[in-house]
């Protein structure tokens, strides 16, 4: 006869559950910083973008303007950016309310495509021109082709390895990132802090994208189509049933909280994973009751009640790269959300915009790269804090981007020239 | 009794959080009992398909990955690993298991080949293949037909 084991703590399994978020997130950032100092390591004067996109098409910073100018030019691309992502999230909205779901769907695998396809294939070979790796056309063509096919199928499907669609979605994510540091400085952080402001209203104001788009899914039940990062949910064998019980309640879908000794398997689907940064931080909670117990859940798809869908929604997130194409919406998900299974979901745009700030701050020197992956990494316990406390869906990227913003400032005009007046008169380091 | 769940109190609560190794409950059927950590086909332990839904699901892979696509088997062989490790354990449908090994002879067969003229490829350089080395190096693709202006 089995006994359960020594009772897992909250300690335990919380601090599991933050874990597994953390490490994709850290490692979405190590990548990208990797990226950046290897690829625009030498040419770091040369920050302009030769294709207008959507993120510049206000104003084309360059180096000779005065500070005021490009803070302007600055502000105005953010604005343009922000709306451009507004009306793209109410479209997304729009069609979620029309139920178009499959055509989101597609949608999502193809912007999917799109960004293994070709910003991958670009950097990869950004990357062997750069080592001048010996490879030939041929194998880069069949490797890149495989990349990509089981890349989409890994977005369509829910059905894949959790393993390797966690590894594609923080793929995107990088490579997206990556796509936006590209941009000129100023506009970049402009943006960051636009984004940042722009996730706030949209998931607190009652007329928000995120949040129609939350209470619209809850009220059906159903699935937001997005790309969404879903953390392995913490599997408690602490009952006898343990794995039959989660099965059963993915079987029977969401509702059943009173049969399930304590389950915080709860109804409501979780966040938004979509176009916009919404924060709805749930943390998934063993068998035991614990006070954090109704996160929001995730949901469990329509058709297969049978099985979580460790990727809970798709959602496109499509770069215009070029001025020539079509112009794509930049539906970047940001959020944070309960998995049906009680696990952690955050949205890829809030990996994007993460990476996106650490990559800037590597284009400066590495010292700001610690601070604000520190002040990130806390930002996002904070965040997941708040979620716990006020249980509903939370913007993740306000308080981490504030804290990253604040320090690379502070990193930048006050501690390096401290550390380096220190180093340089050997008095500490 | 006592002594038993006494050794499993203090047992590694952090063992299992991905396979669920030590939930042979008795509820499952008794052909599965003796099957411990492969009681789930799929790596994700519970997280994963069922039994029935894995047979299409491995025969999906299988056929895509005539298309060029040796990655699909690997993920295949990946995602099915319990049931590759455990051949006899398993009660679920023989079929599932030649779906796998023949994606995993398809991927070590490409494999094979894909390494072995990479290989040439690269070390023997231009000594071995002359001119036509530097028509067929990625860089001087991409710099002939300008693919990375793009981004």
């Amino acid at each position: 006869m089995e006994q359960n084991p020594r009772p897992r703590t909250v300690l335990e399994t919380l601090g599991e559950e933050i874990i597994r978020i953390v490490t994709p997130v850290s490692i979405c950032m190590l990548s990208v910083v990797i990226l950046v100092s290897i690829l625009n390591g030498d040419s770091s004067s040369a920050g302009d973008l030769p294709i207008t996109t959507m993120a510049t098409i206000a104003y084309k910073e360059s180096s000779s303007d005065s500070t005021w100018d490009k803070l302007k030019g600055a502000l105005l691309n953010s604005l343009v950016f922000v709306a451009v992502v507004t009306v793209v999230t109410f479209l997304l909205v729009l069609l979620f309310y029309l139920r178009c779901t499959k055509f989101l769907k597609y949608y999502m695998g193809f912007s999917a495509f799109l960004v293994l396809g070709f910003m991958g294939g670009e950097i990869a070979l950004l990357l062997i021109q750069d080592f001048s790796f010996p490879v030939d056309c041929i194998t880069s063509a069949i490797l890149l082709f495989n990349f990509t096919v089981v890349g989409v199928l890994a977005v369509f499907m829910s059905k894949m390895a959790i393993f390797v669609t966690q590894a594609y979605l923080v793929v995107i994510g990088m490579l997206v990132a990556y796509w936006f540091t590209l941009l000129p400085e100023w506009t970049t952080w402009v943006l960051l802090v636009a984004m940042a402001l722009y996730d706030l209203a949209a998931v607190l104001l009652p007329g928000g994208p995120l949040r129609l788009l939350v209470e619209l899914a809850m009220s059906r039940d159903e699935d937001i189509p997005a790309l969404v990062y879903e953390a392995r949910p913490v599997i408690n064998d602490s009952g006898p049933s343990g794995g039959v019980v989660r099965r059963r309640v993915w079987r029977e879908g969401r509702g059943d909280t009173d049969e399930n000794q304590g389950l915080s398997t709860n109804t409501r689907s979780g966040l938004s994973s979509d176009s916009t940064p919404g924060t709805h931080l749930s943390v998934g909670i063993g068998e035991h009751e614990m006070n954090l117990a109704d996160a929001e859940e995730g949901r469990v798809t329509g058709g297969d009640s049978e099985l979580t869908t460790p990727l809970v929604q798709h959602i496109n997130v499509q770069m215009n790269s070029s001025e020539n194409a079509v112009p794509s919406e930049n539906l970047v998900l940001e959020g944070i959300g309960l998995g049906s299974s009680g696990a952690i979901k955050l949205g890829l745009g809030d990996f994007i915009f993460y990476s996106v700030l650490v990559g800037r701050a590597a284009m400066y020197d590495f010292m700001t790269v610690y601070a604000c992956y520190l002040a990130i990494i806390a930002g996002l316990g904070v965040t997941l804090m708040l979620l716990a406390f006020y249980r509903k869906a939370l913007p993740a990227l306000p308080v981490s981007i504030m804290l990253g913003v604040l320090f690379y400032l502070l990193t930048r005009l006050l501690l390096e020239d401290f550390v380096v007046q220190c180093s340089m008169n050997l008095l500490m380091f | 009794m006592d002594n038993q769940s006494g050794t499993d109190r203090y047992s590694n609560p952090a063992a299992a959080s991905i396979l669920p190794t030590s939930s042979t409950s008795p509820g499952t059927s008794s052909s599965r009992r003796r099957l411990g950590p492969a009681e789930w086909p799929t790596i994700d332990g519970p997280l994963g398909l069922s039994h029935d839904d894995s047979l299409e699901h491995a025969r999906r892979f299988f056929k895509l990955g005539f298309l060029c696509l040796p990655f699909l088997w690997a993920v295949n062989c990946f995602y099915f690993w319990p049931v590759l490790r455990h051949p006899n354990a398993h009660d679920s449908h023989p079929d599932l298991r030649r779906y796998l090994v023949g994606s995993a002879i398809g991927f070590l067969l490409f494999a094979a080949i894909l390494s072995s003229w990479a290989l040439t490829f690269a070390i023997g350089g231009e000594h071995l293949f002359g001119d036509v080395w530097k028509e067929l190096v990625m860089y001087n693709v991409a710099e002939k037909y300008g693919l990375t202006g793009w981004i």
